[in-house]
């Protein structure tokens, strides 16, 4: 078969050390760049089937996107470093709400000074956004050191309800609009304004690239090593030098900081104008079901996941649609919690480390085809 | 294998010093004034029956427990209390009774992961992973495909380690320590549940580390003949308390011994 790694010989470590080793792995990851970078805005140049509309862009590219950055910011700490998180939409909203306000100034009249910052430009907000949401998580992240698992998933539930609760409370947050719903500033970014759909997405698009081969180089180095040695064996770990306050704290902030870009992401690019409810206590629930299913300890996996649970309701809604199936659009929203729960059920009892174990498998077979090992 | 009647072995300067070390747990007294040493380069074996407060000790030793009473001097300094990656940092490596190796990742991820406390490069150009960051990488990987090869696991070095049998994680587990390049190794029954081949491979490598990394050991195991013929002194414990310790032939022929070992008649 064309998967096949004979005649591919390492002469270094550091060759065999690569992101992806095996050329075909290579040559796939290529063409998937390639696709995303230049055929997409290619095709909607043109026009091309299916982007004939905006409707493939809005509605199912950017949130991919966005989303897949918050499952590998999840991915970072419940994957890798094994410490459960119910906050990611804590951390987002975080990510969100601090690069609003670094976009538009900070002013905080204290008795003895006054801290003022004017209003910076975008990028720099989003990155002072995402530095902002990386301390609080590091400030959630201290009970982890003392409680594990469901507790602590219980501790950074308290982190969603309390910051659900302060930036609807905290007018200071939304500069005071009465409707508590605050809309982003214009995109600029280096002179450039970005409006149009294929402009967000390409921008979402450098973004997650950037995180993802990041959060890959961190995951099979030493820190990642770290974290994964802290999942697996907690005591091992430390027998071996591996400080429990380090690794679970740096996984905290760093998870933190990919969910605060991410936040503001989805409220700037994606939504344009938000209220607090984009980032309740659901939006979690959607990235951790989606890291979970992608894969808990794969990057893969984190765009896996972020696919299926967004693309699979939009597909189930568009079937009937197509099939000229006359049912009611109830009906069909109906339909589209039940089949979706079901096949994650499914999905979970055939191959409970999700698709990414899959997609492995996959490979692994591939490997050895046609004979069975 | 060493000649059981063979010459004193290398008396080296002492390493370590257990002196009248107590440790309870509520009620439980674990260990109870024990004091005993271990010198440099010698291949030291704690016995007793089960509950004697063997594994305790290593837990003492590494940091992990920390006795109510006693000193305990590490390299002619007496330790205060101590967290087990300080132990780690002073060059304890150890190994445990039941595997303890980490379960998600491969076998080579696992001996990478006893590097650890050897990388220096920060999160920042990890991130990166160019230049000194990748160097690093490359330079410690060398490292630990040299304890590859010595544990002649080579086949093995990419299956994630819950695949492997039993005899094979043991010897992964010890490549995990050796990783670290400790000053004193200490082996939790490295032997437990091995057949004849593999208790033999085993002390085969344990040798080795001693002879060819000049290592310190300190191994707790049950399998009288192989501790008898690996170790240069034994002490026994019995109940928490220091029953004997001497070369192997003394400690086999001491009454103390053998009535732990066998019961007395009462």
């Amino acid at each position: 078969m064309f998967y096949r790694e004979t005649g591919q010989f390492k002469s270094s470590y550091a060759a065999d050390m690569a992101i992806f080793p095996i050329r075909q792995d290579r040559i796939a990851l290529w063409v998937v760049l390639a696709a995303a970078f230049v055929a997409v805005p290619l095709l909607d140049f043109f026009q091309v089937w299916p982007f004939g509309g905006e409707y493939i862009l809005r509605a199912i590219l950017i949130p991919f996107l966005i989303l897949s950055l918050a499952a590998i910011g999840l991915n970072i700490l419940t994957g890798y470093c094994g410490q459960l998180s119910l906050g990611s939409g804590a951390f987002m909203a975080i990510g969100a709400y601090s690069t609003y306000k670094f976009c538009t100034g900070v002013h905080i009249p204290l008795e003895l000074f006054t801290i003022s910052i004017p209003p910076l430009p975008v990028l720099p907000s989003i990155l002072l956004g995402a530095l902002m949401s990386a301390f609080v998580g590091i400030l959630f992240g201290i009970p982890s050191l003392r409680i594990k698992g469901l507790y602590l998933a219980v501790a950074t539930l308290a982190a969603q309800f309390f910051f659900d609760w302060v930036f609807i409370r905290v007018k200071w947050f939304t500069n005071y609009t009465s409707s508590g719903s605050v809309a982003a500033p214009d995109l600029v970014f280096f002179g450039f304004t970005v409006t149009t759909p294929i402009h967000r997405y390409l921008l979402c698009l450098v973004f997650v690239s950037i995180f993802a081969l990041l959060a890959k180089n961190l995951v099979r180095g030493n820190i990642g090593r770290q974290w994964m040695a802290t999942r697996d064996m907690d005591i091992a770990a430390e027998l071996m030098g591996i400080r429990p306050l380090y690794a679970k704290l740096s996984a905290f902030a760093l998870s933190s900081f990919v969910m605060g870009v991410a936040g503001a992401l989805w409220a700037f690019v994606y939504l344009g104008a938000w209220e607090p409810l984009a980032f309740n206590i659901d939006r979690s629930f959607q990235i951790l079901f989606m890291v979970i299913i992608g894969g808990l300890g794969s990057i893969l996996g984190s765009f896996l996941g972020a696919a299926f649970i967004l693309v699979l309701p939009i597909l189930l809604d568009q079937v009937p649609h197509a099939l000229g199936v006359p049912v009611s659009v109830e009906t069909v929203s109906l339909l589209v919690f039940v089949v979706t729960g079901a096949l994650i059920c499914w999905l979970l009892i055939v191959e409970p480390r999700g698709f990414a174990r899959l997609w492995s498998t996959g490979k692994e077979k591939l490997r050895l085809w046609p004979y069975p090992y | 294998m060493r000649a059981p009647d063979g010459p004193p072995v290398t008396a080296g300067d002492v390493l370590l010093s257990i002196d009248n070390v107590s440790l309870s747990f509520g009620g439980v007294k674990a260990v109870s004034g024990v004091s005993f040493d271990i010198r440099k380069g010698e291949i030291r074996a704690i016995i007793g029956p089960n509950g004697a407060g063997k594994t305790s000790m290593l837990n003492i030793i590494n940091g992990f427990y920390h006795p109510q009473e006693g000193v305990i001097t590490y390299k002619g300094e007496a330790r205060a209390k101590m967290r087990p990656h300080d132990a780690a940092d002073g060059g304890i490596a150890r190994t445990f009774q039941n595997v303890a190796l980490f379960r998600g990742m491969t076998a080579l991820d696992n001996i990478m992961a006893g590097r650890t406390l050897k990388m220096r490069r920060n999160m920042f150009w990890q991130m990166l992973r160019v230049g000194p960051a990748l160097a690093e990488e490359v330079e410690h990987r060398h490292r630990v495909e040299e304890i590859i090869d010595f544990l002649k696991i080579q086949e093995i070095r990419r299956t994630p380690v819950s695949r492997l049998p039993y005899g094979l994680q043991k010897r992964v587990e010890l490549g995990r320590a050796l990783a670290m390049e400790p000053e004193l190794l200490l082996l939790d029954e490295p032997m437990a549940g091995m057949n004849i081949e593999e208790k033999e491979d085993m002390s085969r490598f344990i040798l080795d580390v001693n002879d060819h990394y000049g290592t310190t050991i300190a191994l707790i195991e049950h399998d009288m003949g192989v501790v008898m013929d690996l170790s240069d002194r034994v002490v026994v414990l019995d109940h928490g308390i220091k029953i004997a310790d001497g070369t192997p032939n003394e400690v086999k022929s001491n009454q103390a011994v053998i009535d732990a070992y066998l019961g007395v008649a009462h």
